[in-house]
């Protein structure tokens, strides 16, 4: 069973459709990477995970519990983590929590546990209008495991923190479903910080979920690309028109985009030779690692033609 | 419920909610000494007792209600702690009804902080200045019932201050509803539908027309309590965006 599973999950506001027919599968105990560009409808579909707001249409479920029909049942097995994170600033972290262990009905001992798990133990009795971003972070995060729910579902944890924090964040969310057991659902529009963090990733854009899956598998699905640094782009565009790949230009230099199966080596080699009886210089050239950014580029522009085609 | 009602209580701990509870009827014990200090001649206890009780129902207790409803509000708008309390596995009419309840038990409170620290404030005065303590005999009783009934005829007031507070993020509009209904209610409290008026109706728990200090406890308590049971229904069931 799923940890999370909705079915053409719709939300529209007056005439605007920000969540469009989501259909998305969150395996369990996976690190699930929702990606997409801010206003991309993550929110949107994270507050309708958790009961927030009302579908206009579709189904959401959490470890099989439908949160339209049973919301109180749904909502003890997820623990989230918002955007705004809600705390009494005049009262200490661990006041913070216990008055969400109260409203749980939790024993006391839930508040160590899930500041251990956090490392805050020892700043547990400092007031929260001290605390810097990063520990309100990281106790929003304590707050979600109250109870050990089976599901977390963390929106931007990393937003706001700095270069350290963000670092430390990322390892932690990483050993999050060994040390708390759960599925971690998290929501990002960083494309580092899913690919250093997530096992799977689903990546929404304009409402629609256009990508989704395991990652390795993802990026082992993607066309193999080529790095090329030349003195002459233009010429060497000519020379290489007539090869079966597609030629873009980034800021690195010109890309050659090979198709799904082309051994890197062998076209590597070809192209090599190519454009040095052409008379261009290659200063280098090098296979280019498969990433979650090629994965969003390629997701962004089929969505972008098919949305011009329509 | 209770667990939501005594998570509302810590909430307080520390809060400007709980200081503007204290400082209120302080305010009026402090009005009350300095009257005594100037007074040359004894008065009985029911003058004095009358007119701190007065002060309260008249322009005090609008102006505490207006207030405290909008910093207890604000204790969740502020942080904007809505959709993590709106999330948890608790039903959401429980987290606005304890509200509400917090809300009128400190009303309650503050009226009979304003009895006790009034009877403090001139005991202590006819210390300072013998020539001036209060005569007669002091009926507790009779003012803490006044002082209660005046508490149920503000629950109408408060519920509308309270649903305004809490359906809007901004201070502004409870603090224009309040101060609005508080104006007219000093500008007209001689006006016959005062009584009508829910800022009004405490203060006619004074009036010496029976039937007006009957109006306003039924109207103020009764309609207040059904408004106030709509507004946690209202509140429970709007999507907060």
């Amino acid at each position: 069973m799923a940890a999370i599973e909705t079915e053409g999950l719709t939300r529209v506001f007056g005439r605007r459709r920000v969540v469009d027919a989501v259909s998305m599968c969150v395996p369990d105990h996976a690190v699930y990477g929702f990606l997409g560009r801010n206003g991309a409808g993550k929110t949107t579909t994270m507050k309708m995970l958790i009961g927030l707001l009302r579908p206009t249409s579709g189904v959401a479920r959490v470890c099989g519990v439908d949160v339209g029909r049973h919301r109180m049942r749904a909502a003890r097995r997820i623990g989230a983590l918002l955007e705004a994170h809600g705390f009494h600033v005049h009262l200490t972290g661990r006041e913070n929590l216990d008055l969400t262990r109260r409203l749980l009905g939790l024993p006391a001992t839930e508040i160590d546990r899930v500041l251990e798990v956090v490392d805050m133990l020892r700043d547990g009795g400092r007031r929260v209008s001290d605390y810097s971003l990063g520990m309100r972070q990281r106790l929003g995060i304590a707050r979600a495991m109250l109870g050990a729910p089976p599901v977390l579902m963390l929106d931007e944890p990393t937003n706001g923190l700095d270069p350290d924090g963000i670092a430390d964040m990322r390892r932690f969310l990483r050993a999050l479903p060994q040390r708390a057991g759960a599925t971690v659902l998290l929501s990002s529009h960083l494309l580092g910080e899913i690919e250093q963090t997530a096992s799977h990733v689903g990546i929404i854009h304009k409402g629609r979920l256009v990508v989704e899956g395991e990652l390795a598998r993802l990026k082992a699905d993607l066309a193999p690309e080529i790095g090329l640094r030349v003195d002459d782009t233009d010429k060497a565009r000519a020379v290489l028109r007539g090869r079966d790949l597609t030629l873009v230009e980034d800021a690195e230099g010109l890309v050659a985009r090979l198709r799904p199966g082309d051994n890197h080596d062998v076209v590597s080699a070809a192209l090599n030779r190519d454009l040095i009886q052409a008379g261009v210089s290659v200063f280098a050239i090098a296979p280019r690692a498969r990433s979650l950014e090629g994965i969003y580029r390629a997701a962004s522009a089929t969505t972008s033609r098919r949305q011009e085609t329509v | 419920m209770l667990a939501v009602l005594s998570v509302e209580v810590r909430k307080l701990n520390r809060s400007l909610a709980l200081l503007l509870s204290a400082a209120a009827p302080t305010l009026i014990a402090v009005f009350a000494f300095a009257m005594v200090l100037r007074s040359e001649k004894p008065s009985e206890w029911s003058m004095w007792i009358g007119s701190a009780t007065a002060i309260w129902a008249y322009f005090m207790l609008p102006m505490c209600v207006t207030a405290l409803t909008a910093l207890v509000a604000h204790m969740e708008h502020g942080p904007r702690s809505w959709d993590h309390l709106r999330a948890l596995p608790v039903p959401r009419w429980t987290l606005y009804a304890s509200k509400a309840v917090c809300v009128i038990g400190l009303v309650g409170i503050m009226s009979a902080a304003v009895l006790a620290m009034t009877v403090g404030a001139v005991v202590v005065g006819g210390f300072v200045k013998p020539e001036a303590a209060a005569v007669g005999r002091l009926d507790l009783p009779a003012h803490a019932w006044i002082l209660a009934k005046m508490t149920a005829a503000a629950v109408l007031m408060t519920a509308l201050q309270f649903w305004t507070a809490i359906r809007f993020a901004s201070f502004v509009p409870g603090l224009v509803l309040g101060i609005g209904g508080t104006f007219f209610a000093v500008v007209a409290t001689s006006a016959k539908q005062g009584v009508f008026m829910p800022w009004q109706m405490p203060v006619n728990i004074l009036a010496t027309e029976a039937w007006r200090a009957q109006t306003a406890l039924m109207l103020g308590g009764g309609l207040g309590m059904v408004v106030l049971a709509a507004a946690v229904i209202h509140l429970a069931r709007r999507e907060v965006r």
